[in-house]
């Protein structure tokens, strides 16, 4: 067992590692912090225009003015999500190179722009939000990275245009930025002209059909969210921050998944994805953190007998509630301890199994794609995510889930918890006596 | 005064860390300025600090850290998994003016 376990943790921390550290992974997961107050703002706001039974208490005209005037927070926010975060991403990126960040911010964004098609329904000098937001993405991510390190190469270049020496500093250095950005968007322009004249016409259409289409329906799916659950659960066995690893690639998949069935709640047709973002924030790390320890605090006040399971319960109980764990991760400990190796990869796996089903059967709605921080208690989180109370109901029927499954592996660390402070005491007490 | 900087992956958790510490500090008499961050933050903070821990669920971070702490020129080191789970401030606090020196 020791000898597979340093095997193992000597393959994942290289993983960690390289994920963690990798240029451009490190941009998306920065950019989308960068979007994320943007998106939570907008996910409240689609909370609040969606209040169930509002509707029946105020009547339906009253109810239908209601969601008018509200919103423009979401469509000015959520709707055009993939903005925000192709700006995020082309300022980290060029940040990390150094360079004047904010630039790479705005030059991504025009590359964007001018990649997505400006016409909608025949109408000219119109975009659709559908092409700033789920759709746009994948599209978006590429260019931003793209922009970026075109901008970095012909700022490289030092390609400055060379004023006369009576100009004032700052006005020259005004100009600083001027060629490398008409460089990098002059390429783009081009880009765009070169798939006009392919059966996509435009880039984003080839990248919805060829990348994100396929790659979405794929991780929306059972087995894919299972090897997604169980590589998070792993990472933190080894006491490396596996929602964090994992994210670094899935986010912009989960993200997605989780706008394309907003774009559906909103316009009140059927939800197509059950996997996204909340699926995952909220059904499987919103229940107390990674591997819903709020069930394990819950099992060491009912059946903890020893001084430092109690102790640990009472250290960790307030933060569990807002799913932040590491107390009970590192203090139980969970890290490298054989006895709860099971009750740790098995309770996350049966949880999506039947969150998934739930789901997939219609007794729970799927999450609606609005965003909820993951610091939201839980119950409160699953209710919100999935505008329904069976939401939370589910996730209090997984906790008990949960429970049971750790059951019988926490009496086994609780007894010898118990057993050695005992031991502990009776020492205590013949050195004492003697 | 001791400037004593925690980083984590959002900076929650060892938030926990830096209530305890200062309880510690002020029970020791050691003048502290005490703060957690989130690790992308942790980059910029780094200047105004004397020493920078990280949680031990991100010590995969702890070679880009060193890079620049090395510029600043203030230790890194990863707090200990068992001082962590038991919010152990006194602990860590000691690791930290170790490290200071």
């Amino acid at each position: 067992m020791n000898k597979f376990m340093e095997v193992l943790e000597n393959f994942l921390m290289p993983v960690a590692d390289r994920l963690n550290n990798n240029r451009y992974l490190t941009a998306l997961r920065d950019g989308f912090m960068v979007a994320l107050p943007i998106i939570i703002f907008g996910s409240i706001f689609v909370v609040i225009a969606n209040l169930p039974f509002l509707d029946a208490l105020i009547g339906e005209d009253a109810y239908k003015e209601y969601q008018r005037v509200l919103g423009p927070a979401s469509a000015g926010t959520l709707s055009i999500m993939a903005t925000f975060v192709i700006v995020g991403i082309g300022y980290k990126l060029t940040e990390q190179y150094g360079g004047e960040a904010i630039y790479g911010g705005v030059t991504a964004l025009a590359a964007f722009l001018i990649l997505t098609p400006q016409v909608v329904d025949d109408v000219t000098g119109v975009i659709s939000t559908e092409s700033l937001g789920s759709k746009g993405m994948f599209v978006g991510i590429f260019t931003a990275f793209i922009s970026a390190e075109l901008y970095r190469y012909f700022v490289g270049k030092d390609l400055t245009i060379k004023m006369p020496s009576g100009v004032p500093g700052a006005v020259s250095r005004s100009f600083s930025a001027l060629l490398p950005i008409t460089f990098t968007l002059t390429i783009f322009l081009g880009i765009r002209i070169l798939f006009l004249y392919t059966p996509f016409e435009t880039v984003q259409n080839f990248i919805y059909t060829v990348v994100q289409a396929p790659l979405t329906a794929l991780s929306s799916g059972l087995p894919a969210t299972i090897v997604a659950v169980l590589m998070i659960q792993i990472f933190w066995f080894f006491g490396l921050h596996g929602q964090i690893i994992v994210n670094s690639v899935m986010d912009p998949i989960w993200y997605s998944l989780a706008n394309e069935n907003l774009d559906a709640f909103k316009a009140g047709e059927q939800l197509p994805h059950i996997v996204n973002k909340q699926f995952i924030d909220s059904f499987i790390v919103g229940m107390g953190g990674s591997g819903m320890t709020l069930a394990v605090i819950i099992g060491i006040f009912l059946i903890g007998k020893s001084r430092q399971l109690k102790e640990l319960g009472k250290l960790g109980a307030p933060a569990g509630i807002f799913n932040v764990n590491e107390p009970i991760i590192f203090g139980l400990p969970i890290i490298m301890n054989p006895i709860v190796f099971i009750p740790w990869m098995l309770a996350p796996v049966i949880v999506t199994i039947i969150t998934y089903g739930a789901m997939a059967t219609g007794i729970v709605p799927p999450p609606t794609g609005v965003i909820v921080p993951w610091t939201t208690p839980t119950i409160l989180n699953g209710a919100i995510a999935t505008n329904s109370w069976q939401g939370g109901v589910l996730q209090a029927f997984n906790i008990g889930v949960v429970f049971l499954v750790w059951w019988p592996f926490l009496q086994v660390l609780d007894k010898r918890y118990y057993e050695s402070e005992e031991e502990e005491e009776t020492s205590g007490e013949i050195r004492q006596s003697s | 005064m001791k400037r004593i900087l925690l980083a984590c992956s959002a900076g929650m958790s060892t938030s926990l860390l830096v209530t305890k510490m200062q309880e510690a500090a002020q029970t020791k008499g050691v003048e502290c300025e005490i703060w957690a961050v989130a690790q992308d933050r942790a980059m910029k903070d780094m200047e105004k600090a004397d020493v920078l821990l990280i949680g031990p669920q991100m010590r995969f971070m702890k070679r880009k850290f060193e890079k620049t702490a090395g510029e600043v020129g203030i230790p890194v080191d990863i707090i200990d998994p068992m001082a962590y789970g038991r919010v152990d401030g006194e602990a860590v606090l000691s690791k930290a003016l170790d490290l200071i020196g």
